[in-house]
This record gives C-alpha cells, structure tokens and sequence, in this order.
C-alpha cells in the first residue's frame, strides 16, 4: 500500500494547487469588484451564469455586512445587473467555448483559504510526528512508555560493548546469524555466522549446537574455536523476537543437515513449547538452558512474559558452560566455554601411573574430552 | 638505641655518604624547575634502581646499615621538633598531611630551605606535592602557600630517596621556629591483595609505608595516623607503641629518630572505594571568537582494582547488591563549569542515554552512566562534549594579549588520569601562544584544520602524566589576535557567494549560440 503513497502526495498536491487557484482567484475578483470599476473586471474573464447568481447573492451578503460602504454596494449592485446582462448574453452566444470559472463569495474564500494555510501547517507537524513515532524504530534501542516517561532498553548495544573492551581481539563469538553483522560491526569480534546467510551448513552446524544438551553443543563450539556464546532472551521484559521464538528455525535448518536432530523431538501436540509439557529434548537443550540459567531466581516463579507461561525445568546448573555477562534487562547473555578440567586430571593420571612418556598426549590429538 | 626495640624490624640508618661538601642552603636558590624524571637523582648506594619497590630497598638499606652507623646532622641545620603525619587511605588515591614544626639550630647561617624526603617508590608514583605556612595568630590565622620543587640533585640522599625542597618566604634566623603544612598525593599505591576476586568479594588491599618519616633531619617527636574506610583491617605491621581503634591505626609517639630513618610497615585492609583509573583522556578545547568554547573529551576509562574472576551474574548484581559488587562502580559523576550547553555523551557505537545533569548557577553535575557496570579489570571508552559561553572563559591580559582561562585537569571527580592531553585550539590568525601551568608539563605546538580554514589553527598541546583532582585549577592561555582576523572567514563566505552569483549573471547575459538565432538577425 505505500507504493501509492507517492501518487497520492502528487493527487492531493494538484488538488489543494488547485483549491488555492480557485480560492484566490475568487478573492481576487471580489476584492476587485469591491474597489474596481467594470473594465477591470472583464480582464478576469467572464464568469458563468451560476456564479452570476452567487456573485449576485455576495453582493447582498456584502451590502448586509459591510454596512459602511452603501455607496460602492449600489455600484456594485449595478455592475452586477450590468454584468448580468453581459453575461447571459456571452452564455447563450459562447455556451461551450467560454471557460467555466467558479468564483466563490469573499468570506467564504478567505476562511478557507485559511483553512487550508492551517491544514497544511498541522499537515507538516504530523508528518514530523509520524516519522518519529511509526517510521524511526531503529529495533536495536528499544523503548517503552511508562508512567515515569521513556524506558529506554539499550541491552544491544551494552553487551556489544562489553564484548568489545572486555573480550580478547581473536575471541570467536557464537550466536544466531540475525545478530551476526552488528557483533561484528559493534562489538568488533570474529562470528561464526552472520546475515549474509550464504553457507547453509555452517547454519545448520550452529542450529544443531543450540539445540543439542550442553555436552554435544560444546564439543561443536570447541571444534569452531569458539569462545563465547551469546544469546538474546526477551523473557523478562517481554521482548517477542528473541532466540526462543527463533529456535524452531534453528531446529529445522539444524535438522535439514544433521539427521540427528528430529523436529518431533521438540514438539509437543506440534507446538513448540518451553513449560512443564515441553519434551526433554527441548528441556535439556542448550538454546534452554543458556536462555533460562538461573531465571526463576528474578521472581520465584520463572514467569516467562513472552510466551506467557512459567517455564519447565526451573532449577539447574551448567557444567560446560559459564555466564560471563547479562546485560541490565536480562536481553542479551553471554556465556563462555569452560575449558577442559578433566582432560587434565586424566593425563596426570595416566603419567603417574604408568611410565611411559605421554607422547601419545603430547602429541595433541584431540580426544573426547568428556571420557 | 637500646629503647627502640621492634617486633618487625630494626630501625635502619642511612648515611649521607662520605660527602662533606654540602651545597650550602643559599646556594641553592635557583628558580628553574627541575623535571623530575625517574634517572635523575644521583645515587650514592650503585646497587639500587630508582623504581625498586619499598621492601626490597629497605633490605638492601638493611645491609647498608651494618656498614657505616655515623650518622651526619642534616646540611642545613634544622631540626624537625615535631611531625605528624595523617595518612587518608579512604579512598583509591592515598592523601597525606604531614604538619612538620621545624628550627634552625644552625648558628650563623638562615635557612630557606627545608627538604622533605620520599622513598623512590613514592616518589615515582607522586602525583602533587603542595606546602603552606600558617601566618597569623588563632583567628586570623592565613595560609600561604610555599613553592616545593624537586631539590637540586647534587643534594644525595643515601639509597635513592628523592628530596624535596620548599622554599620559606623569609628565611628562617637561628633558633627560630616554624610550622610547615605539607600535603602530597599518592596514586596508584594500593595494591590489591588479592589480586583477583570474585563477585561477592570484598576488595583488600595493601599500604606500604613507614611507621617513622623519612626526613633528612633529626626528628625529636613525631606521630603516624592512619585512617582506612572501614574497620575492617586484616593486619597492619606493629611497630611499636601502636594502637587501633576501629578504622584508624596509629603508630605512636617515637621520640629522637636519626635523619633517614626508615621502618617499613604494610597495612591490610578492606577499600570497596571505586578505583576509577582514566588510562587516557585527550581534552580538545576549541575557542571560538564567535562566542563558543567547545570542549570535547576522550576517555579511556578502566576498574584499577582487584581483578574479576569467574562469573559475573546479573541476578546476583540485582538481587543482592550489598555483597555483590562490592568494589565495582555503575556510575561517575563529573563537575562542569555552569552554564554549560549542548552537553553529549557517546561512545563509538552511539549515543549513551543513562546520564543526568543538573546545572546550578556555580556548577553543573553531570552524572554519567557507562554502558556496564564496571568490574576490576573492565574496560570503557567514551566521549563527552559541551559547550561554554566564550565570555566566562577569554580576558585582555594588561600587555594587550588575550587569554583564554581554563581549568586543568579531568572533570571527573576521585579519578586518577594516567596520560592526560590537552589541546587547546586557537582561532586562525593567532601568534605567539604562550601556555601558562601552574606545574610541571610538557607542551608543544601543532597546526589543527577545520572549517573555513585557510592556515589553520595554532594549537597548544599540554601533556602530564598522572593527573589527580588537586590539579584542577586554572590555566592561563595566552595569545595574540588582531580583530581583523575575525573579518577573514564572512569575507570568504560572502566572496564566494558574491562570486556564485556573477558567474549567474555572466552566463545569463553571454550569448553561446553558435548560430545566430532569427530573431536577431
């Protein structure tokens, strides 16, 4: 519908052109004929047989208002009556030649001319408005209305720059490829996917890793060298376009390459859901848990505002993972992976016990670090 | 010495060296100031570096006394009978006082000079150093400030100690005496142990200094008071008689120490004070003849504490904010001149909207928020620019010079500035520009480009390292400007203009047709 936007501006621009046109030449000929003798009059060229009869009742409207000016009213009556004449005789001798000129009583004309002066004034302040309210939503500050006046939720751009002064420069930051192109820009930080959306397995490959249980998404994201993980989570403050409404797409372009993930796995009566009937797989994956760690502290209940319900699994730990950042309205998290403890403590173990070198170790093939 | 005995160490006695020719006190008048830089102190003992912390060169003094234990009487024959020494640890910056009743026990000669010793430690991490003198009895009581400079490096002081010399307005005649209030500052002399914590820490940290003043002279009687934040104190070196109540330690009364003396102490204790360090913060003042002054400022800004380990929870931060980030800080307020306008605070991706500002007619608070809470270790930057009516800010000087009259220093208040930069630009046509700072700087002069610039602008560039609060006072900027200067951006404005237009009129009246057209002909 905005396509004929421009062709309405350029409609109503033609239209209150052409008011005005209409508008000012009635004041103008009024005023005239109010000061005017009759040959001046007849440069405006003459009006038709309607507007006579309307010239004729402004005139008796003039003689009723301006009671100061008897005499010019007598002489416009009679130039009236003389131009009465004229014209009847111009419309039965031209009928269909003659230019139909509309004139308009003087009063009417000027409080509408103001009219529309005032009309294209507020015209211009609610374009303003318009354009500042509906039009200027840059959907990375967002703001609310309260009682207090305007919220501001500026989560975005906190945790990029967070990420930006408190994270090394080669650090890799995991998240959905929406927010791919501002970390990389704001917070200046290598992703893994961004919008330009142009390799679909590297997707999926982050798809799979949010929603696997938090063992199989480490060893993905270890795989990537990835060092942080970042989501975006509107539960608190009831911010619709978080990764929990998006994760059926991570679910389904995950699955699209990597068979193990089964979108039934997920859904329950074929909806996706996040309270006590969600399927286990949804309960333990890590899309879940990174969005709900530690959430139902905030009010006992772990009431979620966007999804309007209390959550499922309330009370759980991490083991692979550990939060490093959320940001004041709980938007964006962040979270770092846990290097590997027990890779360690085995290779202390298996140099004690057995007295072999560890070349084996030191040669760095990577194992499973969880076995 | 038998009545000086200590639980922790012995006293240490430094000797002047071997020097008997002492520069005598009249001599060292010379009124160009020293810059004190980390090499320049001749140093008697060849093992010691200037930058060594406080224990190692009191163990290395420790060898050095058993060497030698004749102890010389200060050069210039004043004897301090008093001091006290009041050490303010509440904050992240350490404030000294020390009040020093001195007297000439020399016979003929007057003093003008007394010198006052720091450790090089301290002395590397001194950031001010102001001395005043009480004139006047109780009610009229005025002070007057001393001029402090650093002394003449000829002057040794064994192991390394710096001195200091404040120069009396009148010297001071045999057997007189007199008070001297010092007043010095400290930065970065806390260090946090341990060096990492967690969220729901409390920050330690530890003080080192010494129970007895080091002073080149004979101190008869003397007394350290220590105040700290809170009453939590982990441990503090007893050297005795001492004494804590609550938050304050004091290291009692010692009577008759030897010149250089020295006891090494280390106070631990609890400060969740902010540390806000400002790594850099380039100032760009831009004084416009046109009625604004517009300041804009860089910050680097850092948590100069404990470092954060682990998790940072926001619930935590929220829900139980008395023990959670007990040393961090979410906000930092800064003073303004009043009736500043158009004030901003951004940073590299946008505009920060947590601040607040509230102007009143001798100042304007402004209170800015940064986009995070800052942790030990935590980095931000951002900028803030306002502007300043030019008539609070520019003066005729009596020689026909303008001067532009600004304050030093970094706005923010209880901050600590590592590099500070400032740069004064001046407007186009300006000669010879002078700055004038009430202390040690180093300056040069650069060429700026803005708009309607032709030969650009004089710029001022003034830079000091470690900048605290103490040093925001006014500066003087002075330069030359004839008003004609003012003329040269209109006229270039309204002769381009004016040009724009003749080549209108030229066009409009010149004929290009290649044919002549058939009404002419």
């Amino acid at each position: 519908m905005l396509v004929l936007a421009p062709a309405a501006c350029i409609l109503s621009g033609i239209a209150l052109s052409s008011a005005f046109d209409v508008l000012t030449r009635s004041m103008k000929f009024q005023l005239s004929k109010l000061f005017d003798d009759g040959p001046a009059i007849s440069g405006n060229g003459s009006p038709n047989g309607s507007s006579a009869s309307t010239v004729n009742t402004s005139s008796s409207k003039n003689e009723k208002t301006e009671k100061s000016e008897a005499a010019p009213k007598e002489k416009q009556s009679k130039k009236n009556r003389r131009k009465d004449k004229e014209v009847t005789e111009s419309v039965s001798v031209k009928p269909k030649k003659e230019k139909r000129l509309s004139v308009l009583p003087l009063e009417a004309s000027i409080v509408s001319t103001l009219l529309l002066i005032a009309l294209g004034g507020f015209y211009v302040v609610h374009c303003v408005w318009a354009a500042a309210e509906a039009y200027s939503a840059p959907s990375i500050v967002l703001t609310s209305r309260s009682r207090e006046g305007l919220h501001v939720f500026d989560d975005f751009r906190e945790a990029y720059a967070w990420l930006s002064h408190n994270t090394d420069v080669d650090d890799k930051v995991a998240s959905w490829w929406d927010y791919g192109y501002q970390t990389t820009a704001m917070a200046n930080r290598t992703v893994i996917v961004d919008n330009n959306t142009w390799n679909n397995t590297h997707i999926a490959t982050v798809g799979t890793a949010m929603s696997s249980p938090e063992k199989a998404a480490w060893e993905i994201f270890d795989s990537l060298d990835v060092k942080y993980v970042l989501v975006v989570f509107g539960g608190l403050v009831g911010y619709p376009s978080d990764d929990i409404n998006k994760f059926l797409w991570m679910v389904r372009i995950g699955g699209g390459e990597f068979p193990h993930i089964k979108e039934p796995d997920y859904l329950r009566d074929g909806q996706y859901r996040v309270d006590a009937q969600a399927t286990p797989t949804m309960l333990n994956c890590l899309m879940y848990k990174l969005c709900y760690y530690r959430f139902v502290e905030t009010d006992g209940k772990g009431f979620d505002r966007v999804r309007g319900y209390e959550i499922g699994k309330k009370h759980f730990k991490l083991t692979h993972f550990e939060e490093v950042f959320t940001t004041h309205h709980w938007m964006v998290r962040i979270y770092k992976l846990k290097p590997q403890k027990n890779r360690i403590r085995g290779k202390l173990k298996k140099l004690k016990s057995s007295s072999k070198t560890s070349s084996t170790l030191a040669a760095g093939r990577k194992k499973n670090p969880w076995q | 010495m038998a009545e000086r005995e200590h639980r922790s160490s012995t006293v240490v006695l430094l000797t002047h060296g071997s020097k008997s020719n002492q520069a005598k006190p009249k001599e060292d008048k010379r009124s160009d100031l020293i810059s004190v830089s980390p090499s320049s102190a001749l140093l008697t003992s060849p093992a010691m570096a200037p930058s060594v912390r406080a224990t190692v060169l009191l163990l290395l003094l420790l060898a050095a006394s058993s060497s030698s234990q004749a102890a010389q009487a200060a050069e210039d024959g004043i004897r301090v009978l008093s001091a006290e020494k009041r050490i303010d640890l509440t904050g992240p910056i350490v404030k000294v006082f020390l009040t020093l009743k001195v007297q000439n026990t020399a016979t003929g000669a007057d003093a003008s000079h007394v010198l006052i010793a720091f450790t090089p430690a301290e002395a590397d991490h001194l950031a001010i150093v102001k001395a005043t003198r009480a004139e006047g009895k109780r009610k009229k009581k005025t002070y007057i400030p001393l001029p402090v400079s650093p002394a003449d490096p000829a002057t040794a002081a064994p192991n390394g100690a710096r001195l200091y010399s404040i120069s009396l307005p009148t010297p001071l005649k045999p057997t007189d005496t007199t008070t001297v209030e010092v007043f010095y500052v400290l930065t970065h002399s806390l260090e946090p142990f341990p060096a990492e914590i967690t969220q729901s820490e409390s920050q330690l940290v530890y003080y080192r200094d010494s129970a007895v003043l080091l002073s080149p002279y004979h101190v008869q009687e003397q007394g350290t008071y220590v105040k700290t934040p809170s009453s939590r104190v982990e441990s503090f070196t007893r050297v005795d008689p001492t004494s804590r109540s609550g938050p304050d330690v004091k290291y009692g009364a010692y009577g008759n120490q030897l010149p250089y003396a020295y006891s090494p102490i280390i106070l631990h204790y609890e400060n969740n004070h902010a540390f806000a360090v400002v790594e850099e913060l380039v100032r760009k003042v831009e004084i416009s003849h046109w009625g604004n002054v517009q300041v804009t400022e860089h910050y680097k800004l850092k948590h100069g504490g404990a470092k954060h380990k682990g998790v940072f929870s926001r619930l935590e931060y929220q829900a139980r904010q008395s023990i959670s980030g007990a040393s961090s800080f979410k906000n930092l307020l800064a003073r303004l001149p009043p009736r500043v306008h158009s004030v901003y605070y951004r940073d590299e991706i946008g505009n920060i909207s947590s601040s607040h500002l509230r102007s009143d007619s001798y100042k304007s608070e402004l209170e800015i928020e940064p986009r995070y809470p800052l942790f030990g270790g935590w980095h931000c930057t951002f900028t803030i620019g306002y502007g300043m009516p030019l008539q609070d800010f520019l003066f005729e000087s009596a020689d026909g010079r303008r001067f532009a009259n600004l304050t030093f220093g970094c706005p923010l208040l209880n901050t600590v500035v590592d590099n500070l930069t400032i740069k004064v630009v001046l407007p186009e046509g300006s000669k010879s520009p002078q700055a004038v700072v009430p202390f040690e700087t180093e300056q040069h002069l650069e060429t700026s480009y803005s708009y309607l610039d032709v030969v650009g602008r004089t710029t001022v560039v003034i830079k000091k390292k470690n900048v605290v609060g103490e040093h925001n006072v006014p500066f003087q900027v002075y330069y030359e400007f004839s008003p004609i200067f003012m003329l040269a951006e209109p006229l270039m404005l309204v002769t381009a203009v004016l040009l724009f237009f003749a080549a209108c009129i030229v066009y409009l009246h010149t004929d290009l047709s290649i044919a002549k057209s058939q009404a002419s002909s």
